[in-house]
């Protein structure tokens, strides 16, 4: 093997020590999962009530919980990724999927349907938010 | 996937260099702090790196007062995104991979 193919397979390892190095470090705590699950059912689930002395300060805890959420992973991990367009999507079409139907029955007075969308989309995000965070460990550990 | 064109960056090949744009590819964000742990440089040393990875154009760096402590965070532009994926495009096609 010539030096420069023994220095290029050199650096490529390398690169891949360290990815494989970050992957251990970038999978969000299980408590995060929960956290973030349990901050979206409870913002839905107020809902119910349908008042705003209940959903104004239900929308402060929702924001402040998701920010502090945040800031603690970046304090533990040391970076950030934003989510994928195509992932972010898929999200979205199931939170319409969800709310839209849960919406037209609490406004037909069936107000428990928020209750049970929030359960729904809470146990939802909280497993996909680990399912990401294990799919990216896997890439990364991929390699370059 | 859209097939990347073999490059090599003499900018991005010096080793810490790198090795930051190997961890920089791989984030959107990631504090000053992390970088230096995962390399295992000193702050100066790192500094002087990124400067060169800045001045390229490869690198932005942001700072941020968060609890009245200023945080530093790196980030690769497109630019050097590009130029990393060129630069491990011919470490592949060298080694034969």
């Amino acid at each position: 093997m010539s030096a420069d193919r023994e220095r290029a397979a050199a650096d490529l390892a390398a690169l891949d020590r360290d990815r494989a190095a970050l992957a251990e470090k970038v999978l969000q705590p299980w408590w995060f999962d929960a956290a973030l699950g349990l901050l979206l059912f409870g913002f839905l689930a107020v809902q119910a009530v349908d008042a705003d002395w209940v959903t104004a300060p239900a929308l402060l805890v929702f924001a402040g919980g998701l920010a502090l959420l945040v800031r603690v992973y970046r304090a533990r991990s040391g970076v950030w990724v934003h989510t994928p367009a195509r992932v972010m999507a898929g999200w979205g079409a199931l939170v319409l999927v969800v709310l839209v139907p849960a919406y037209l029955l609490s406004s037909q007075g069936h107000r428990w349907a928020m209750v049970v969308a929030g359960a729904v989309l809470g146990l939802a995000v909280a497993l996909l938010s680990r399912h990401w965070g294990r799919a990216w460990q896997r890439e990364l550990r991929e390699g370059v | 996937m859209t097939a990347v064109e073999p490059r090599f960056d003499q900018v991005v090949h010096a080793p810490p260099r790198l090795q930051v744009c190997g961890l920089l590819a791989a984030v959107d964000t990631m504090e000053f702090a992390a970088v230096r742990d995962a390399v295992g440089v000193s702050d100066s040393v790192l500094s002087k790196h990124v400067k060169q990875l800045e001045d390229a154009g490869y690198v932005r760096v942001r700072k941020a007062t968060i609890a009245s402590r200023v945080r530093t965070s790196l980030s690769l532009t497109a630019e050097g995104r590009t130029a990393f994926g060129a630069h491990v495009a011919e470490l592949k096609r060298i080694t034969g991979g």
